[in-house]
């Protein structure tokens, strides 16, 4: 009998085929393990995701959820008031308000390169994407330059789960813990001393007259670091990892920059690490023959409706030249991602500077150490040999 | 369904069955229409599906929200009276024949 467990190495590892079976044979599945149905095709997708009334993220997003954050984040409230919260928090994420980082992510990617220059092998989860993306982080949210490194680190357990008790371990509560203690100060300081920053505009904002919950703002602030930190370096290396078992699309970016940006787009379809979602249904559904109830949760598995053969044709194939618009990369609907005017600049401009230096590389371990999580989806390293130009 | 009518800045027009509760974005998105880029995904945050509403259907549509209406001073091409982002028009019946214009750029 097919079963699909989100907490099994095998997933992990390689969910693609696992999809394929629910898209073709179980497009509305029951998954024991996870305790959730599971929708796998595009179409069904991109409904429940222009369905917010009836899919609802008022009870979490995440697939495994942490302690009190649903119902305090953006991503875990429905509109109306998600659409006041994101009124505030979105005109820091428009494409006018990132153009700044270009050069900060241009110096900050050959700062990360000149550390590693010559050698001829690199890890590019720890040398370059993690390093890269805490620094201009940290810029963009204007954070006091210290505990980079310990930042990164809990942002990246805390999205984890323990395979074998199938829920978040000690550890990984403790690094949530730590993150919103940690945004928590962040706030304790932007109020004492306000800044021209996001985190003081979340402070100072008011909703229908309201000023946002202490909580509210903390974990909206731990939200954007968790996901600005832990989906943009995994993105990158997802990215990487493409070009580096794709060597002809790979020399075509290195001869043609410009192409940057159609590769990001199918990387993001391909196999971008935001692989699922969780919604929690409002009211009975019947699709497919299976009749959901209200109050089951429902898994939205992006990363198979951006394989789903009835919508991009030969969609296990990674073409640079597919232009796939509509792709659930950054998800769609009221809850899209946040970050997407970023996360494009951050990663035509770092690997801008990447492709001028390292023209050529490939992976040196056959087997990759992915990440549990039943979220997100990228190697904790991926270790390339380099050729310098 | 609304059939929705989606005339490209070169003058192409597109006629697409959009079902009820989508966004007009996403039925045009999927249908191809080159003309709406829609970088953000929904969540009017880019201003990259921008249109303009034929005149006879611009009082069928509901007024912008406060952040339609933020997000309409950041499109690429001239904001109208008529301007729209299609990601916040929701499809009904009452937008059976809607015609729409796309402007020259979006981004």
């Amino acid at each position: 009998m097919f079963r699909f467990d989100p907490y099994s190495p095998a997933i992990d590892a390689d969910p693609f085929p696992f999809y394929r079976t629910l898209r073709d044979e179980h497009p509305c599945f029951w998954s024991e393990e996870a305790n959730m149905w599971v929708l796998s095709r595009y179409d069904d997708i991109v409904t429940a995701l222009n369905d917010w009334e009836t899919y609802s993220s008022a009870k979490g997003n995440l697939m495994d959820e942490m302690p009190n954050r649903a119902g305090n984040t953006l991503g875990t409230t429905d509109p109306p008031r998600h659409d006041r919260l994101r009124g505030i928090v979105q005109f820091a994420f428009t494409r006018k308000a990132v153009e700044g980082l270009v050069e900060p992510v241009r110096a900050s990617a050959n700062r990360a390169l000149d550390a590693v220059q010559g050698e001829k092998t690199f890890d590019f989860v720890n040398d370059f994407s993690s390093k890269v993306t805490v620094d201009v982080l940290f810029g963009l949210f204007n954070l006091p330059r210290e505990n980079e490194r310990m930042v990164r680190d809990k942002a990246v357990l805390m999205v984890q789960s323990d395979p074998r008790t199938r829920q978040k371990g000690p550890e990984h509560l403790a690094a949530f813990q730590w993150m919103s203690d940690y945004a928590k100060s962040l706030v304790e300081l932007r109020t004492r001393e306000p800044g021209d920053d996001l985190i003081t505009a979340l402070i100072q904002a008011e909703v229908n007259g309201e000023k946002l919950a202490e909580r509210e703002v903390q974990m909206t602030v731990t939200t954007l670091i968790m996901a600005g930190i832990e989906s943009l370096s995994g993105f990158l290396t997802m990215f990487a990892y493409n070009l580096a078992d794709h060597a002809d699309a790979r020399r075509r970016l290195a001869a043609n920059p410009a192409l940057i940006p159609d590769a990001v787009e199918e990387s993001l379809r391909f196999n971008t690490s935001a692989q699922r979602f969780r919604r929690c249904l409002q009211k009975d559904v019947t699709l497919h023959g299976q009749t959901m109830r209200a109050g089951d949760f429902v898994c939205l598995a992006y990363g198979s409706g951006n394989r789903d053969e009835r919508r991009f044709p030969d969609a296990d194939r990674y073409d640079i030249d597919r232009k796939p618009k509509g792709h659930l990369g950054f998800g769609g609907g009221v809850h899209a991602c946040l970050g997407t005017a970023f996360a494009r600049l951050a990663s035509r401009v770092a690997f801008e500077e990447l492709l001028k230096r390292v023209p050529e590389f490939e992976r040196v371990q056959e087997q990759l150490p992915w990440m549990p999580s039943t979220t997100f989806r990228s190697p904790t390293r991926l270790e390339l040999a380099a050729a310098w130009a | 369904m609304a059939k929705i009518t989606f005339i490209e800045h070169s003058g192409e027009r597109l006629v697409v069955n959009i079902p009820v509760g989508w966004t007009v974005m996403q039925g045009a998105v999927q249908n191809g229409v080159e003309g709406i880029e829609a970088e953000c995904g929904g969540s009017c945050a880019c201003a990259t599906c921008h249109c303009y509403v034929d005149e006879a259907f611009v009082d069928a549509l509901p007024a912008p929200s406060e952040t339609e209406e933020a997000m309409l001073e950041c499109t690429a091409a001239e904001r109208l009276p008529n301007s729209r982002l299609s990601c916040q028009l929701k499809v009904s019946e009452a937008l059976d024949g809607l015609v729409l214009r796309l402007p020259e750029a979006q981004s």
